[in-house]
């Protein structure tokens, strides 16, 4: 489904248990079916794994304990986005708990008192979406 | 990118990781372990359980679990490296293949692991970490725990005498 709103960003909204948040379209390369979780030992925050995707070795980054807390309910897909390291970008994946909606509205400024990864408000319908930042949302985590 | 290189596949923790077999001197069952008291030189010494001695040389037993942060499992199989005074022990030992391409830990990993692994390999359709053997025991432990068991050694000697 996609939603449109003269001059506005294509975001890619994603749903954690009953709340949804909001990626820029463009760091957003597929959403995935399930797919095989391979977790190894490590000690950076949040990721989960790896996924063999198409001959490439995704890293599994699950954001929804710090988004909506320990409760998430079972994540059913994943989404892959792009992260910026350096010059470089490489694949992650997002685990969400449902389908995922492409949707072009206005970015409004942060109001209120939220986390520094939230860079932006999407205003739909009946309801508020977080626009996310996933490098700052991975840093905040890492300073927690 | 390294081609057709030659490996061990070992469990531990109940994941499977491959270790060079170029790294691997000998695999050998758990006897002859002396224990090691080394938890008071520090938290990051407390994976370093047992010594080894071996063909007049002492080994450094590493807790291939505690090494790796990971909850305990029964080990039966010990990895005596090469290159350096460690044996690391392992819950068992798979099968030794060879890897056909080693992938570069993706940038997201940005902990210890950077230092655990050389890279992953990709097995059928399992990925596997490869381990740096370098990892287990640093130069620094090294010259830290010989000193540590040569102080032993004289104070037992002292108590003997």
């Amino acid at each position: 489904m996609t939603r449109k709103i003269e001059g506005g960003q294509s975001f890619v909204l994603f749903p954690l248990g009953k709340k949804r948040f909001a990626l820029p379209a463009n760091v957003v390369t597929e959403l995935a079916r399930p797919d095989r979780l391979q977790p190894f030992p490590h000690t950076t925050r949040m990721l989960a794994g790896v996924l063999l995707r198409r001959g490439r070795i995704v890293p599994v980054c699950d954001v929804a304990p710090v988004l909506v807390g320990a409760a998430a309910p079972p994540r059913k897909f994943f989404l892959i986005a792009n992260r910026t390291f350096g010059s470089s970008r490489e694949w992650t994946a997002i685990p969400v708990t449902g389908e995922c909606e492409l949707a072009t509205a206005e970015l409004l400024p942060v109001t209120g008192k939220l986390p520094r990864y939230v860079t932006g408000l999407l205003s739909l319908k009946q309801e508020i979406v977080e626009v996310l930042d996933l490098e700052l949302l991975s840093g905040a985590e890492a300073e927690a | 990118m390294h081609h057709g290189e030659a490996v061990i596949l070992f469990a531990s923790a109940g994941i499977t990781f491959a270790i060079s077999a170029a790294a691997v001197d000998e695999i050998r069952n758990t006897s002859g372990l002396e224990p090691l008291r080394a938890g008071h030189l520090g938290p990051k010494f407390s994976k370093f359980k047992y010594t080894l001695e071996r063909d007049g040389r002492t080994y450094f037993v590493v807790d291939a679990n505690e090494h790796f942060h990971a909850l305990p499992t029964r080990h039966t199989r010990l990895l005596v490296l090469r290159a350096s005074p460690t044996a690391i022990l392992v819950d068992g030992i798979d099968r030794m293949t060879e890897i056909a391409s080693l992938h570069a830990l993706p940038r997201a990993f940005a902990g210890d692991e950077r230092n655990w692994y050389r890279g992953l390999a990709v097995l059928k359709d399992s990925v596997v970490p490869v381990v740096n053997a370098d990892a287990f025991l640093s130069r620094a432990e090294c010259t830290i725990l010989k000193a540590a068991v040569e102080k032993m050694g004289a104070a037992k000697g002292v108590v003997a005498g």
